[in-house]
């Protein structure tokens, strides 16, 4: 009896041994991106982050019957910033307060959920927010707010390593979706309104154990540490990560964008360019080695992180292809670098900038006097939260237009000396809505060759969107207006074409897209609730 | 300036209150020893608590309290631990409840909870690892490692009285716990899924296969669907191991109290 229950036992034990042991997501799959199109396998749908899907089935002639097929309600608190992955017809889906789910794709219904207490006494200035997962062989890796970094198994939710970051009582946390490159996973900081020295990370994939780390602040005595004061200003220097970077397999490098120096609105903290905040950093991705650096803005005093979506394409600009890499920054400009030297290629405001004239043949912005914040404020567009922000933008390489939320806002800007206490916010400063003010928002589609708007689509007046973009290859564009809006466009004209109140505004994402059993979903994080929607079936 | 000052000092003052952290109720527990509480926190207990831990708190699918009272713990992590729930674990947040409720429930635990646990785990652990490893470890994960169709035992030392592991071992039938209840199904084109339930409404199931990919099917597309009565769990009567043996493996389980998976 025992020998033939053995002998099942082993039976079962090779079946689960064959069908455990091969991995669900290779890295050639992560390099292939959205080819298979039952996938979404990164934060930007692929290493690129055009969030440009090449599914056909969702058109501009029948996007009006889009229709919604389910809901999913976390019935938790805090509003989404997060991209779903989407594997195997299940849905993987990071949430406010270390939550995550694992969900039907079909159905919207719950298969798994993952909780992480946090700890009563972690402070952060933004919320407990986090924008979701990456993942690799039958993991998925997360951040948590408390600025650790945990594999999760994709089955079951289960952790399967836990390693911290840094300590989060110092003022550090995590919200980035990791970006998961070879064997490696890299992920950042957040927290430069509380004297943090942020940095990038990389951690083996399998066992958790770091493999290097950049920091985004230059240590005085180490290249770029001339441009921070002498002694110890540098350790509570910002730059914060709390975007998912970009990855070119060709050079091996990967892009991030960097938070702003800290404290946020005092110059007088920290005389000089600050390097590397404020910037795009290209990294080597097995060692973390900077290859080059471009510093959108030097001595930034007005809180604009550098922390948007670097989206790469290749792109034919005076007869000549260029590797480019479209950076549409906090700061109001619309930047295409080449992503091989680093060198602007162009840069033209997006939305109205007061404080600079413009970028100069050198790359540095020409500045304009009259915009350092102090005790009796100056008025500088665009405001604290931007021209755009880590909303993603999208870019159709068919047509040629990057899209992207705009922000036509302007401030009043206070600074002043503030002592550093650990655990206490440390922002020297703050800012405040000139009367007069009438803020608005609006989806823009942008020429990279030029800069030039092609179209716009504006928004209610007084209100801005904080939606990020979505474009398909069949023509359409989605995004998210200030007001619970989720709408679909003509991405060659931005005629709106459809629209669903979803009764929260989207904030981060305005979607992924997906197929399964032969439909294409667009699936929308509002709020704590995910809405799936697809066109009507056919009897 | 005055704006300025008084904005700083705003911030100043939401720093302030933000520093003092929130002071356990359990500290000063008004309810303890009051006759009319306990009585309210049974009654609290015994529709909240008992359905898991027992009517006795001696533990059934939840822990034994009374060990947990006799091993020291206090009534501010009690407190914290009723409040916030086990992430991992079935033991659920009380969220919404009001802290009164919370208080009475612990003033209640503290009348009955004296008592020393008569069952700590014994047997040779080490034969009961070997005898996991097994007869087990397919099924069941600890620590990140074994498989995944049964519950995950990482913490069952602390998450299951004694007398429940043996009932669960001898006579899993008696009681499946939920997301592991035995399904099967026929889908449309032919393909025959068997596994567990993870979830379901009326218009569709989601399901880990057992061969544990996890997958949702919607029931209009599915030709045949039957809720098996039996676990997947084999029962391990005294012929299929014996008193001994279960003992050794009891022992075993009793000492898996949670894994560090922390990154050292």
């Amino acid at each position: 009896m025992r020998a033939f229950l053995t002998i099942i036992l082993c039976a079962v034990s090779v079946a689960l041994a064959a069908q455990t042991g091969a991995p669900l997501i290779t890295s050639q799959d992560l390099l292939d991106g959205l080819k298979d199109p039952t996938r979404w396998l990164t934060y930007g749908g692929d290493y690129s982050s055009t969030r440009h899907s090449p599914l056909t089935q969702i058109t501009p002639e029948n996007v009006n019957q889009l229709t919604a097929q389910w809901t999913f309600q976390t019935g938790t608190t805090g509003s989404f910033q997060t991209t779903p992955l989407v594997v195997d017809g299940v849905l993987y889906v990071t949430g406010y307060n270390n939550n995550a789910w694992a969900v039907d794709a079909r159905s919207g219904r719950q298969i798994w959920r993952y909780r992480r207490e946090i700890p009563e006494d972690w402070k952060g200035c933004c919320g407990a927010v986090n924008r979701g997962f990456g993942v690799l062989g039958d993991r998925l890796y997360m951040t948590t707010i408390d600025a650790h970094l945990v594999a999760l198994d994709m089955r079951t939710g289960g952790v399967l390593f836990d390693a911290e970051l840094i300590d989060y009582k110092a003022g550090y946390s995590a919200t980035v979706a990791p970006l998961v490159v070879k064997d490696k996973v890299i992920v950042g900081v957040a927290g430069a309104e509380y004297g943090i020295r942020g940095f990038i990370d990389a951690y083996d994939a399998q066992t958790g154990k770091r493999a290097w780390r950049f920091y985004t602040v230059a240590k005085p005595g180490e290249p770029g540490g001339n441009t921070w004061p002498r002694g110890d200003a540098y350790l509570r220097g910002g730059g914060s990560i709390w975007v998912t970077g970009s990855y070119d397999p060709q050079q091996n490098l990967v892009f991030y964008g960097t938070g702003n120096p800290g404290p946020d609105y005092y110059s007088g903290a920290r005389e000089g360019d600050n390097l590397y905040t404020a910037s795009l950093v290209a990294l080597n991705a097995d060692t973390g080695e900077l290859a080059w650096h471009y510093q959108f803005t030097p001595h930034d005093v007005h809180d604009w992180d550098s922390t948007q979506v670097p989206v790469l394409a290749d792109l034919t600009i005076g007869g000549q292809l260029r590797k480019v890499l479209m950076f549409a920054n906090r700061n109001g400009f619309f930047y295409v670098l080449d992503r091989v030297t680093g060198k602007v290629i162009l840069a033209k405001p997006f939305v109205e900038t007061t404080w600079a004239k413009e970028i100069g043949a050198d790359g540095r912005p020409v500045m304009l006097p009259g915009h350092l914040p102090d005790e009796d404020g100056e008025k500088t567009c665009p405001d604290l939260g931007g021209g755009t922000n880590f909303f993603s933008p999208s870019f159709n390489p068919t047509t040629r237009l990057f899209y992207v939320t705009a922000r036509e806002t302007c401030a009043t800007y206070y600074g002043y000396e503030q002592t550093f206490k650990q655990g206490q916010q440390y922002t020297g400063g703050a800012t405040t809505r000139p009367r007069d003010q009438k803020n608005f928002g609006a989806l823009r589609a942008l020429d990279p060759v030029t800069a030039q708007l092609k179209w716009e689509f504006r928004y209610t007046l007084g209100t801005t969107s904080s939606s990020g973009v979505l474009s398909t290859a069949s023509g359409l564009v989605f995004a998210g207006d200030g007001e619970g809006n989720i709408l679909a466009f003509d991405g060659r004209t931005g005629k709106n074409l459809w629209h669903y109140q979803l009764g929260v505004p989207i904030r981060s994402t305005a979607g992924t897209t997906y197929m399964v059993d032969g439909r294409q979903y667009l699936l929308v994080p509002s709020g704590s609730a995910l809405t799936a929607f697809a066109l009507p079936q056919r009897p | 300036m005055t704006r300025i000052a008084f904005l700083f000092l705003a911030v100043s003052a939401l720093l302030q209150a933000q520093e003092t952290p929130a002071k356990n109720p359990a500290a000063n527990n008004p309810h303890l020893g009051n006759p009319q509480s306990i009585r309210s926190g049974m009654a609290l207990y015994r529709t909240r608590c008992a359905d898991c831990h027992g009517l006795d708190a001696g533990g059934y699918r939840g822990p034994d309290l009374t060990a947990v009272l006799a091993g020291g713990a206090t009534d501010e992590r009690l407190f914290g631990t009723i409040r916030k729930g086990v992430p991992g674990t079935e033991m659920p947040p009380m969220n919404d409840d009001p802290d009164d409720d919370i208080l009475m429930i612990i003033a209640y635990l503290r009348k009955i909870g004296t008592v020393p646990p008569s069952d700590r785990p014994a047997g040779n652990v080490d034969n009961g690892a070997r005898l996991f490893t097994a007869q087990c470890a397919n099924c069941h994960r600890v620590a990140g490692k074994g498989g995944r169709i049964g519950p995950d035992l990482t913490r069952v030392g602390t998450s299951r009285s004694r007398s429940a592991l043996v009932r669960e071992i001898r006579t899993p039938n008696e009681w499946i716990p939920p997301a592991f209840e035995t399904v099967s199904l026929v889908t449309k084109d032919g393909q025959r899924v068997r596994g567990i339930k993870k979830n379901e409404d009326v218009f569709s199931i989601q399901v880990m296969d057992t061969r544990e990919r996890i997958q949702g099917y919607l029931k209009s597309n599915l030709q045949e669907l039957v809720y098996e009565k039996t676990s997947l769990m084999p029962a391990f009567p005294a012929g299929r191991l014996n008193d001994s043996d279960l003992n050794d493996l009891v022992g075993y389980l009793g000492t898996l109290r949670g894994a560090d998976l922390t990154v050292k």
